[in-house]
Parts: C-alpha cells; structure tokens; sequence
C-alpha cells in the first residue's frame, strides 16, 4: 500500500528502494499538508493527551513526545483487525475494537487514525467513529487517512513522522480485504459530532483530513 | 551488580548502584539514582522506578525513569511508561500508555510516575509557523 500514498511526490520523494539483496518493503517518504495543522492545534493545548490507534513507532513516540511534552496512548487496532480478518470473521469487531478504548469521555486532544477506516466496514467504522468522537476533549482533533480507490488491499502502513511535515511510511503484511472506500459525505456522516477542519485530495487519491471537536 | 538468570525474586527489590537482572522479578524494582538493564532472559512482574531503564526483556508493570526508558529490539514492555525521554525501537513491543509530559504540567494525583522522581526537564521544540495555517482550532 506504500506506493499508494505518494501524495505531494516530488522527483526527491519518490520511495526508496531497499538494497536488492534485502527483501525489506521499501520505505516511501510524503510530504503531508495536513500533519503541520495537527501539530500546530495540539501545541496549543496544555499537556495534551493523544490517542494512537496504530503500532507504535518508536520515531513517533520520541517526535510528539519532544514536540508536545503529551502523553500517548497506544492501541494498536490494526493488530485486532488482522486478527478478525485471519479468522474471516468481521463479527464482533467493533465490540472488539470499542473494548480496546476504555478511557473516559472527553479525555483525549489528539487521535491518529492513520488509515484504519479503510479496513473497516461501515457498520464497525461508525461505531468506532461514534466512541472515538466521544472520547475527544472539546476543541480536540482526528486525524485519518481515506483512500478514494475500492482495491484490495494487502498491507497495512507503519506511519513514522519524519518531520513536521513529512512521513515514512513502510509496509507490513495484511490479510487481504477490500478497502472500504467511503464519500466525503458519508465521512462526514460517520464523524457525526466533529467537523472537517481540513481536508486534502493527495495525488494517490487518497483523502488526508482532520477533524475537530466542535 | 547482576542477577542471573536463574534467579527468582518476589517482594521489593532496591539498590544504590547500576543493576542487570536476567532473571524474574515479582514485585516492586528501584533504582532513584541509578541505571536499571532487564537483560534479554529476564521476566518481570512488578512496578519499576529508576533514573534509567534498557528493556531487553519482558515486562508486564508500570514503568518509571526520571531520565529514560528505552526498550530495545525484542524488548517487550506491557504497561505505562513515564519518562521525559522514550525510546522504542521498531522490533519491540509495546502495549500502554507513555506519558512525557512535563513535571507539574501534566502529572495528576494518582498518576503512575513515583513522588520522588526527579524529572528532567525537556524544553520542547517550540512549534513552527506555517504560512497558509488559519487560526489554530480551539
């Protein structure tokens, strides 16, 4: 899926094979428009608290840690995602995934979804959407990642922040699904409760957006 | 000072002087002003205090430095970090929470991190002006 995010590709940002003898997935380095507004609003709450909904990513811990002085929260969703899509089952998921958030409303500044929504169906996405609205602080924000194009898909993305505005992203293994491709307007209904503060068509035609908690 | 790998304790383990455990701990580790390494073998169950902690091994507790925590490649730490300073790498693995939030900025009554720690300030990056960016949300 890395080759899929080449949003703002430049010739310099084109990804970077890994050596030929290794058999690492290559690195992909983007340029993000919408990150340095993440960044920015989150500086600007005291202490402020994050969700991370991806694996952890030692580069990202050490980036908002020195950044935000916050604390981080990581629940790595995709891992139980895999879990249910090994067993071909989608029941229970969003029980699952709800499961894993167990903090208290109104207690979080910042989510990073990354692109989690793309391997859920509509029913577990909005039901995620609908607790993670809730758990956001007012003025809080969700950042996520949308793809526009229904293929299927067979990795998921390791999100590092490289620097205020710009990712590398490595692929990791995914039993295949096809991706959830969702409207603006139906996002904007599965976000019921936050606002589209920002929201950037990238070249790999995919939807970088971040909420606010009104 | 090290405790190898055929060593089991259970209770409160304490010390004034660098320490590698290899072994299992059950219980309660600290090390105010010194460097705490949980070597690759070592299993351990407990609340952990320290000025510095290298996990190369397990761990299911909480977990305190006044200086830092860094897990290393197969490190495995299942519980809350608090440190000014974290570091994880990419082949460890995490479940929890990491707290870096500065001394007296963040830090609520029952919170993990140990009431004598001292803590490091870090002075953050102070964030970039981005042209185009409109007024931050609130």
């Amino acid at each position: 899926m890395a080759v899929t995010f080449k949003w703002g590709a430049r010739k310099g940002d084109m990804p970077v094979p890994a050596p030929a003898m290794v058999s690492e997935p290559p690195i992909t380095l983007s340029t993000s428009k919408v990150l340095p507004r993440v960044i920015s609003v989150l500086s600007q709450r005291s202490s402020p608290v994050l969700l991370d909904l991806g694996p952890v990513v030692g580069s990202n811990i050490a980036f908002f840690g020195d950044r935000l002085a916050c604390k981080i929260h990581v629940e790595d969703l995709f891992n139980e995602v895999e879990e249910h899509a090994r067993r071909s089952s989608r029941d229970g998921l969003a029980t699952t995934l709800i499961g894993r958030l167990r903090h208290p409303d109104e207690s979080i500044d910042g989510v990073l979804c990354w692109d989690l929504f793309d391997f859920l169906d509509n029913a577990t996405g909005k039901a995620l959407a609908t607790r993670l609205a809730s758990l956001l602080r007012q003025g809080g924000v969700l950042y996520g990642f949308f793809g526009t194009t229904p293929v299927e898909l067979l990795h998921y993305t390791r999100f590092a922040v490289a620097s205020e505005n710009t990712f590398r992203q490595k692929t990791y293994p995914a039993t295949a699904v096809r991706r959830n491709v969702l409207l603006t307007r139906d996002i904007n209904r599965m976000f019921e409760g936050l606002v589209v503060a920002e929201s950037v068509l990238l070249k790999s035609s995919t939807r970088e957006t971040l909420f606010r908690k009104p | 000072m090290n405790i190898g790998k055929s060593v089991i304790i259970k209770g409160e383990l304490s010390g004034s002087e660098d320490l590698t455990i290899e072994g299992q701990v059950e219980g309660k580790i600290e090390l105010r002003q010194n460097i705490l390494t949980i070597g690759p073998n070592a299993k351990i169950k407990a609340q952990v205090f320290a000025k510095a902690i290298i996990v190369q091994g397990e761990v299911h507790g909480n977990v305190a430095a006044s200086e830092r925590v860094d897990i290393r490649d197969n490190g495995s730490v299942d519980g809350d970090l608090s440190a000014p300073r974290v570091a994880i790498a990419d082949g460890a693995h995490f479940r929890g929470s990491i707290d870096m939030q500065r001394q007296g900025q963040g830090a609520k009554p029952g919170d993990m991190k140990h009431p004598d720690a001292k803590v490091t300030e870090t002075k953050p990056t102070p964030p970039a002006t981005h042209a185009g960016v409109p007024t931050p949300v609130r």
